[in-house]
């Protein structure tokens, strides 16, 4: 695992500028030091609560809150599978179960060498391309059993992989390095809104309709 | 224990009429509706909801309907409008099955070990879920269950899966004593309190966190598996650890103190004491004096009463004119107004000193004009409503603190500015948000003057002249020449309410009862004759029977027998021919060393202790005296307020110091009475407070502190809440809570002493050396902090104290 260093705090007192409130910068922070350490660690609390005047307690309770902060080493790539509704009844759960076997592994594991986290995911707001899957928080959309392993099986050779929605993927910590610093210049990577995501709209269109003007009490 | 905050003046309010079951009520606006239920007389079961808690609405437990809302509404959490229609669960079948609901919800985890755990008897989950609780579960599935218990810190344990999530903990820990060490984690499906990776809950008032918890999730080391609460016998009682003045119920089984409890005053502790009042009791157990003891050929053997009392009436009697009397700072007000009368009665003298600590003329002058015999305050109150505090030679966490908390309460609630004359800015300060004046120890009162007639001293000034501006100062002022004339002056000069902080609980009382050289009863003056007289008219004597010239304090004392011993001539009097010495340890002095030779070389000694110390085993003869538990009596706290007390251990056979005076007093037919706590209580109260003529406030001219050469520091230091001092004998788990023992020093002054890159500095004296870890933190330059009396650094053993200059070497990284 890697050290905390003086530049990792460094980095943090540049997250720490942008808000009017030290405490502020705490969940940024987190995945800053989960893009260092693959996990939060108590290091990684202990420097947390100290560059944000906070308690160790305090920290830990955001930490352990949130699902996207790890407590144990996450490997090279976090597979996330939504298994929720609408994805559960386009076969999410097929896709889970395919992709756990093929890495012998279940919620919230790794794979016998480490590389693979798996996560059931909760809702990514991409019902549209259900089921999807996320490979370090990249979309990965409409997959089948088959598909998901394939991607698996190539992340695995250390081939190269692109999102479905443009952005290749790189690895977790360089994805949690993304979310400490979202102005990284990665932002606008990947392509327009798709066809299926405007189906909605473009019917709207078509039958020229349009939503009811605004009041001025706003209802 | 949810009355309206004490208010000092009846200033009119807005009220709002709300009906609740059908009664309708006129409430100040934007009261809690449980607080509104409670006045009535209507009970609202509830876990999370604490009076001096804000509101959190964990718990669901206290459902209500209220008119026009369709769903059921916490009452902890909602404030009354006006025309509001209440309906709690005797009215509303929605709240009844709302509350049920929640019990029943809260109950699904819940284990059924209530024949174990330690809160069965006195539960409010127990209790409220026998009064609103379904009487049959229907969840007979497997429960949630963890590895039991935790420690959360040494002392505390938590027992995860008994806990509601009310959150009273963790809130207390963030909102009363700034210390967030305590948190909810995993919230979600396995919440559960905790804290963070190797850091306990190591706060000063961690045991309040136990007594608020409403079901049996945290528990002490101390208590666990101890006792039921039904086999307790309770006493109230007060505490003896420091001149806070805290209300504490004493609970006792078969004759063994099991636990205390703070109890509630809202005047002063609120609901609320520190861990030392808490966990600080085992001391009354070992070691105790349990017989007289008389000497006899060089050792001390067993003695029955009346033999030790006549061996003790003679040699006093012999020594009449020329005896000491050191009394401590520990006593009980009764008690140590029993050892003035008796110095004064039996004795013919005014050699008579409570302060086994630095002290000084300057300091009792400072006492005898400002603080003997007067009546309260400033109080916790004023506190309450200043709008500056301004602190100077005192560290409220460690010193007192219930001040601390009750600092820190009006700092939330209103903004109370709070500013600290300090050679350290501690962590007390940091929860205070007080600003911090830097200042070398041995400076204060240079910077006290610098207020009055300083450049920068005008916002300050003005501060203090504001109505009901407060000024808090510590006993260690008395070691620094001109601070407490010069705190004198600025209180004058502003009319800043002055108060004098002393750390020993007894230390005000023995102030009141007259054991000073300079003292009687109430303040009064010894060379007053008047003052005199008064005395002697509740004494019953002739006034010419008391000594009228001031006395020697204790140091003088020592200085006497050691001079006396010094001369050859052994045909002259001796200056000191007897000394009686009361509950007091010898290594608290400031002049150790020469005490203890002083005891030595004393003629006659006699002491009366509760356990066996340095004195005892120097002693002529030894009474054995009852420990605070074991009597009745009172202390004076630091506003002036009187605790008084009962026996907690009823079935003790102990006496009291004022009864043994007055056994002795009786031998040597010197008319003292009969020294019961009633008697010698009611003589006090007729002789303090008093408005007598007061001694002048001391001018002494300030001076600034030494320049310690190249290679030395000025040695800032106090004792900590929980360090080696005695009372606190015998409670590892309280011992492995307190703070680490080490030296604090500026970046600044470890660079200039080539100290920087150093794991461990030596700091000495001629005497000796202590040797701690180096800790870089915001201490006045040129100065260093190191604890007073902690384990592994007992600075009085090398002569250092407040103010000292002391030698730093660095230690190998």
């Amino acid at each position: 695992m890697n050290p905390l260093t003086e530049q990792t705090r460094a980095s943090m007192a540049e997250i720490i500028h942008r808000y009017p409130h030290k405490r502020s910068a705490i969940m940024p922070i987190l995945h800053l030091a989960q893009s260092v350490q693959d996990e939060i660690t108590p290091e990684g609390i202990a420097m947390v609560a100290e560059v944000l005047d906070l308690t160790t307690a305090e920290v830990n309770a955001v930490a352990t809150f949130y699902t996207m902060y790890k407590r144990s080493p996450v490997g090279k790539h976090h597979i996330g599978i939504c298994t929720n509704t609408l994805c559960a009844l386009l076969g999410g759960d097929a896709v889970y179960d395919a992709v756990s076997e093929r890495l012998g592994a279940g919620h919230n594991q790794t794979d016998v060498d480490g590389t693979f986290w798996l996560e059931r995911i909760e809702c990514q707001a991409a019902c549209t391309h259900a089921p999807v899957m996320t490979v370090d928080w990249e979309f990965m959309d409409c997959q089948t059993p088959a598909s998901a392993v394939e991607v698996i099986d190539r992340l695995a050779r250390g081939e190269m992989v692109v999102s479905t929605r443009g952005p290749a993927i790189r690895d977790f910590q360089a994805t949690e390095h993304t979310l400490a610093f979202p102005d990284d210049g990665l932002a606008g990577e990947g392509g327009e809104a798709d066809a299926i995501m405007l189906a909605g709209l473009t019917v709207a269109n078509q039958r020229g309709m349009s939503a009811p003007p605004a009041t001025a009490q706003g209802a | 224990m949810t009355l309206a905050p004490h208010q000092t003046s009846v200033q009119p309010v807005d009220t709002v009429t709300v009906s609740v079951d059908g009664i309708e009520v006129r409430v100040p606006k934007g009261m809690l509706i449980i607080r509104v239920a409670e006045l009535m007389g209507i009970e609202i079961p509830r876990f999370c909801d604490h009076p001096l808690l804000d509101p959190v609405a964990a718990c669901r437990m206290c459902l209500i309907e209220i008119d026009g809302q369709g769903q059921p509404q916490p009452a902890c959490a909602q404030t009354v409008t006006d025309g509001m229609v209440i309906k709690t669960q005797r009215t509303s079948e929605l709240a009844k099955e709302a509350q049920e609901g929640v019990m029943e919800f809260l109950l699904l985890n819940h284990p059924l070990d209530c024949p174990v755990c330690d809160k069965g008897g006195e539960c409010p989950l127990q209790n409220q879920a026998m009064t609103v609780g379904r009487p049959e579960a229907r969840f007979d599935e497997k429960r949630r269950t963890f590895p039991k218990p935790i420690n959360v810190s040494a002392q505390i344990l938590l027992d995860r899966e008994r806990c509601v999530s009310c959150a009273r903990c963790t809130r207390f820990a963030d909102q009363i004593a700034g210390d967030p060490m305590l948190e909810l984690l995993e919230r979600g499906a396995q919440q559960q309190v905790g804290i963070g990776p190797d850091a306990p809950f190591d706060s000063y008032y961690s045991g309040n966190t136990i007594q608020i918890c409403p079901v049996g999730a945290l528990t002490s080391s101390l208590y666990r598996f101890r006792s039921r609460p039904f086999d307790l016998v309770s006493t109230p009682t007060a505490c003896e650890h420091c001149a806070s003045g805290c209300a504490l119920r004493t609970d006792v089984r078969r004759g063994v103190i099991t636990r205390r409890l703070a109890w509630d005053d809202p005047e002063v502790n609120e609901d609320w004491n520190c861990d030392k009042g808490r966990f600080a009791f085992l001391y009354t157990a070992d070691g105790r004096v349990e017989t007289p003891l008389v000497r006899e050929d060089g050792r001390l053997r067993v003695a029955s009463w009346p033999e030790a009392l006549d061996t003790a009436a003679h040699g006093l009697a012999a020594a009449r004119g020329r005896a000491g009397v050191l009394t401590g700072g520990r006593l009980t007000r009764e008690d140590a107004y029993a050892y003035a009368k008796f110095a004064r009665l039996a004795l013919g003298t005014n050699d008579i000193d409570f302060r086994n600590r630095v002290s000084g003329d300057e300091e009792a002058q400072f006492l005898a004009s400002m603080v003997a015999g007067r009546r309260l305050g400033p109080t916790y109150s004023d506190l309450d409503h200043a709008p500056l505090v301004l602190l100077a030679g005192l560290e409220t966490e460690d010193e007192s603190p219930i001040i601390f908390l009750r600092l820190r309460k009006a700092v939330r609630s209103h903004g109370l500015r709070v500013q600290a004359i300090s050679a350290v800015r501690t962590r007390s300060l940091d929860k205070l948000q007080a600003s911090w004046w830097a200042c070398q120890p041995g400076n204060e009162a240079w910077a006290l003057r610098q207020i009055i007639d300083g450049p920068q001293g005008a916002d300050a000034l003005a501060g203090l002249r504001q109505p009901g501006a407060v000024i808090l100062i510590g006993e260690r002022l008395a070691g620094v020449p001109g601070a407490l004339s010069a705190a004198a002056a600025l209180a004058d000069a502003t009319g800043a309410k002055l108060g004098w902080v002393p750390r020993r609980a007894g230390e005000r009382g023995a102030l009141d009862a007259g054991a000073l050289p300079g003292l009687l009863p109430g303040g009064r003056q010894v060379t007053d004759e008047g003052a005199r007289a008064q005395v002697a008219a509740v004494w019953g004597v002739r006034s010419d029977v008391l000594p009228s010239r001031i006395g020697r304090s204790s140091s003088q004392v020592i200085a006497a027998i050691r001079s006396d011993a010094a001369r050859a001539d052994a045909d002259s009097e001796p200056a000191v021919q007897a000394l009686l010495v009361a509950g007091l340890d010898v290594e608290d002095s400031p002049e150790a060393g020469a005490f203890r030779q002083a005891l030595d070389e004393v003629p006659f000694l006699v002491a009366v202790s509760t356990h066996h110390n340095e004195v005892t085993e120097r002693a002529d003869v030894v009474f054995p005296s009852a420990v605070v538990a074991e009597k009745a009596g009172g202390f004076t706290d630091w506003e002036g307020r009187v605790r008084s007390f009962g026996p907690a251990i009823r079935e003790s056979s102990s006496v009291a110091d004022g009864r043994i005076l007055a056994m002795v007093a009786d031998v040597m037919e010197v008319p003292f009475g009969t020294g019961d706590v009633a008697s010698l209580r009611a003589e006090l109260d007729s002789l303090t407070p008093s408005t007598v003529t007061r001694a002048a406030a001391p001018q002494v001219a300030s001076s600034a502190a030494p320049t310690p050469e190249s290679g030395y520091a000025l040695l800032a230091t106090w004792r900590l809440l929980l360090d080696r001092g005695r009372l606190q004998e015998g409670e590892p788990h309280l011992a492995a809570t307190a703070r680490p023992t080490e030296a604090v020093m500026s970046r600044a002054t470890a660079n200039s002493l080539g100290v920087a890159n150093a794991a461990t500095v030596t700091l000495s004296t001629a005497r000796g050396s202590v040797t701690l870890p180096l800790a870089i933190g915001d201490v006045a330059d040129g100065a260093v902090w190191a604890p007073l009396n902690s384990e592994g650094c007992a600075l009085l053993g090398i002569g250092a104290t407040y103010g000292s200059v002391v030698r730093v070497t660095g230690g190998a990284r």
